[in-house]
């Protein structure tokens, strides 16, 4: 099933077909009284992977809106991650907030930090949620062992790779390890004289210290506690310098953007490339050549950061929109809805049901590379729920950027940008004792 | 007598606040009491989003002088101010005295080299994006074209900001061009005549004549482009995002950072101020050295 247009109004057309005959027969249930009742709710939403993800959601949103009488569902289209959580935030300040959203889960403990966001914890333990939604994605929205949001779009970075580059290099696999990365990105690296034709490898930029936790966690650390970043470890330190060799042996870009990464792959113009498991789609579509996904390589484990987010709930609205909200968030997080929007855009759908549906269970016999992100998952966490995240992330891709430049060695940069980030850390936690 | 003139005195002064009014009541609502306010929340620990302030006194000013970001910001800001304006403005009076004759189809030209100005600056941003583009992009096609080699513009934290530059100067120069245009027309043509009839040659006209008699309108260009230009925001916005490694963020991008992105809207207003003594400053520089030098037409 997927959320084209044709089926979707194909699935519109059988729903009003079946719900036509009970219409008919209870007008009574139809009064205007009824349906002035409607409870409207925003829902605000961003983009963070590649693909024309916008179409699916309000695809979704419209069709909510089509079987639920009572409840109308405004979809707000919110541009990026922090696009987002500025306009949620900025909304909470007036005292108005959307009634749910889609932020990034690492923004966890900035909005409760801000009280904003509704405990979900005993309407989750009546429901089916804690039985039926993967552990280790509903965990990131779970703090203090508190429920604060539903998992919808969960994702890790993974290995894309370019299958015809490798075998015109004669490479049989994906790389493993480290060192496999390093020697197959050379070999896949091709240069005329001095201009460019081909890079090896491409981290995609922007998200760049999404990727670089996951490499801290692959060489055995989480990067971060509920209070601190823990950057200025050797760990990570080693993981740093082993991008800056990457570059100084020229088959890694210094720097790159998220939209464009995904397009030099496309294009051919990169032979392997670390994105979100959510653009799989876009990219095996559109790409040329057939797209090879794996692990991304290991050094002493494999690892990975959890991106995407949680719909979360405002606290501060009214009874009927929470309730109306709570409606929605479970139907979006439903079964079938998760299994779609999966198999359309390569998120991993959250639920343990969705992945043993029959359409699921063919599509990825079809695309097996679908699977590789949820069996990934199991070396997964949270990505960098601390308080300041937003300013932590800014500070390390700052830190990263520099240090691949050659502006400042590795573990200069990476103290300084540890000690500048828990300075904010204890400034942003003083602020909430008070 | 000098009664009735003292009421229509009154009168007149009664008149001309009323009329100053609705734009004063609009400049305190929207300039004033943001800058007050401002500075009341440079004194706090202010998060957007959340209605209780904490005070600090100076803890905003002191994490300034350590921020290295904040003197990075404050000299990217310098130098795309004092590389675009001085830039835009020679380009503009090269291309204003060229646009000063009545050749045929001088209208074309014109409107030719003021269009940038015309193009909304999102669009312009977005447009440069792609002709900066390293692997597609025309401007690394011409480049090869001509022997040279290709950049990654954008992506190189060198060449962001001169980037940045280059394109502003594309987007300034028609508009300053206009303006000097105009000041152009009123420069008396005797005195081009006479200095002709002596032999002064082109560049000498122009450096004695021309610059001299248009030099109010200059200095009145100066001070636009300059609150222009620290004011850059958009263009950061939509080609760079500040990077790469912080090379193109500049104040205003910055402040938004902190306040929107950071949600500490306490910092950022003590950047705001920064950036308003920054302003000043740079403004009390311009007028010191180069308002002293402007030369009024039929002043002594």
């Amino acid at each position: 099933m997927k959320f084209s247009k044709s089926s979707l109004t194909r699935r519109r057309l059988l729903a009003s077909g079946m719900a036509a005959p009970f219409v008919s027969a209870i007008p009574g249930l139809l009064t205007p009284a009824r349906a002035s009742e409607t409870t409207k709710i925003q829902f605000m939403y961003p983009v963070g992977a590649s693909g024309d993800i916008n179409t699916i959601i309000s695809g979704m949103i419209t069709e909510f809106n089509e079987t639920h009488d009572g409840v109308e569902v405004e979809a707000i289209y919110s541009g990026s991650y922090d696009n987002t959580e500025q306009k949620v935030i900025t909304s909470l300040g007036v005292g108005e907030p959307p009634s749910l959203w889609l932020p990034i889960n690492s923004a966890l403990q900035t909005f409760l930090g801000l009280d904003a966001i509704e405990d979900l914890t005993e309407q989750a333990k009546s429901d089916d949620i804690y039985d039926d939604f993967i552990s280790g994605f509903i965990d990131t929205t779970v703090s203090e062992d508190r429920l604060y949001g539903l998992s919808f779009q969960a994702s890790t970075p993974v290995l894309y790779y370019n299958k015809d580059a490798f075998a015109e290099r004669g490479i049989e696999n994906a790389p493993v390890t480290w060192d496999d990365l390093l020697e197959t990105a050379k070999a896949l690296t091709i240069r005329d004289g001095d201009a460019l034709k081909r890079w090896g490898l491409i981290i995609g930029g922007g998200w760049h210290d999404w990727m670089f936790e996951a490499y801290c966690r692959q060489n055995g650390l989480v990067p971060w506690e509920k209070d601190k970043v823990l950057w200025d470890r050797p760990e990570a330190v080693e993981a740093l310098n082993f991008w800056k060799t990457m570059v100084d042996a020229g088959c890694m870009p210094k720097a790159s953007t998220w939209q464009g990464a995904a397009n030099d792959f496309m294009a051919g113009t990169t032979a392997m490339l670390y994105h979100s498991t959510g653009s799989l789609t876009n990219l095996r579509k559109s790409s040329p050549f057939e797209v090879g996904v794996a692990f991304m390589p290991k050094k002493k484990t494999f690892g990975a950061a959890q991106g995407g987010g949680p719909i979360m709930i405002a606290k501060k609205q009214s009874d009927a929109k929470k309730e109306a909200a709570w409606t929605f968030a479970r139907w979006m997080t439903n079964t079938q809805n998760q299994a779609a929007w999966g198999e359309a855009t390569g998120y991993l759908a959250v639920r343990k049901s969705s992945w043993e549906q029959p359409e699921m269970q063919a599509y990825l016999k079809e695309v097996p590379q679908a699977k590789v992100a949820l069996d990934q998952a199991a070396y997964s966490g949270a990505f960098l729920q601390v308080p300041a995240y937003s300013r932590a992330r800014d500070v390390l891709k700052s830190a990263i950027d520099r240090t691949l430049e050659g502006e400042v060695a590795a573990e200069a940069a990476l103290t300084d940008a540890t000690a500048e980030v828990n300075r904010e850390i204890t400034r942003v936690l003083r602020r909430q004792k008070g | 007598m000098s009664k009735t003139f003292a009421r229509a005195r009154r009168n007149e002064m009664f008149l001309a606040y009323a009329f100053l009014l609705p734009s004063l009541v609009f400049l305190a609502t929207f300039t004033y009491w943001p800058i007050l306010r401002s500075i009341w929340f440079s004194l706090h620990d202010v998060m957007l989003g959340d209605p209780e302030i904490y005070w600090l006194g100076l803890e905003n000013y002191t994490r300034l002088l350590d921020d290295r970001l904040f003197w990075k910001v404050l000299g990217n800001t310098a130098f795309y101010t004092l590389t675009t304006i001085p830039i835009s403005i020679v380009v503009a009076l090269l291309l204003a005295v060229a646009m000063d004759s009545k050749l045929r189809g001088m209208a074309i030209y014109r409107s030719a080299f003021f269009y940038p100005v015309m193009i909304p600056s999102v669009a312009a941003g977005m447009v440069w994006v792609f002709l900066y583009a390293p692997s597609y992009g025309p401007v690394n096609e011409a480049l090869t074209t001509v022997g040279l080699p290709r950049l990654d513009w954008l992506y190189d934290s060198d060449w962001a900001m001169p980037a940045l530059v280059i394109m502003s100067v594309w987007k300034y120069s028609g508009y300053f061009m206009l303006i000097l245009l105009a000041a152009l027309k009123l420069v008396p043509s005797d005195l081009y005549e006479a200095a002709r009839l002596d032999g002064v040659n082109a560049w000498h006209r122009l450096i004695h004549i021309t610059i001299p008699l248009v030099s109010p309108t200059l200095y009145f260009v100066i001070i636009i482009g300059t609150l222009h230009s620290y004011q850059v925001f958009d263009y950061v916005y939509i080609m760079t995002q500040g990077g790469p490694a912080d090379s193109t963020n500049v104040l205003t991008f910055y402040i938004y950072q902190t306040g929107f992105q950071y949600q500490d809207i306490g910092y950022a207003s003590a950047l705001a101020n920064a950036l308003l003594f920054f302003v000043l400053g740079l403004i009390g520089l311009v007028a010191v050295t180069l308002g002293r030098k402007v030369h009024y037409l039929g002043e002594r």
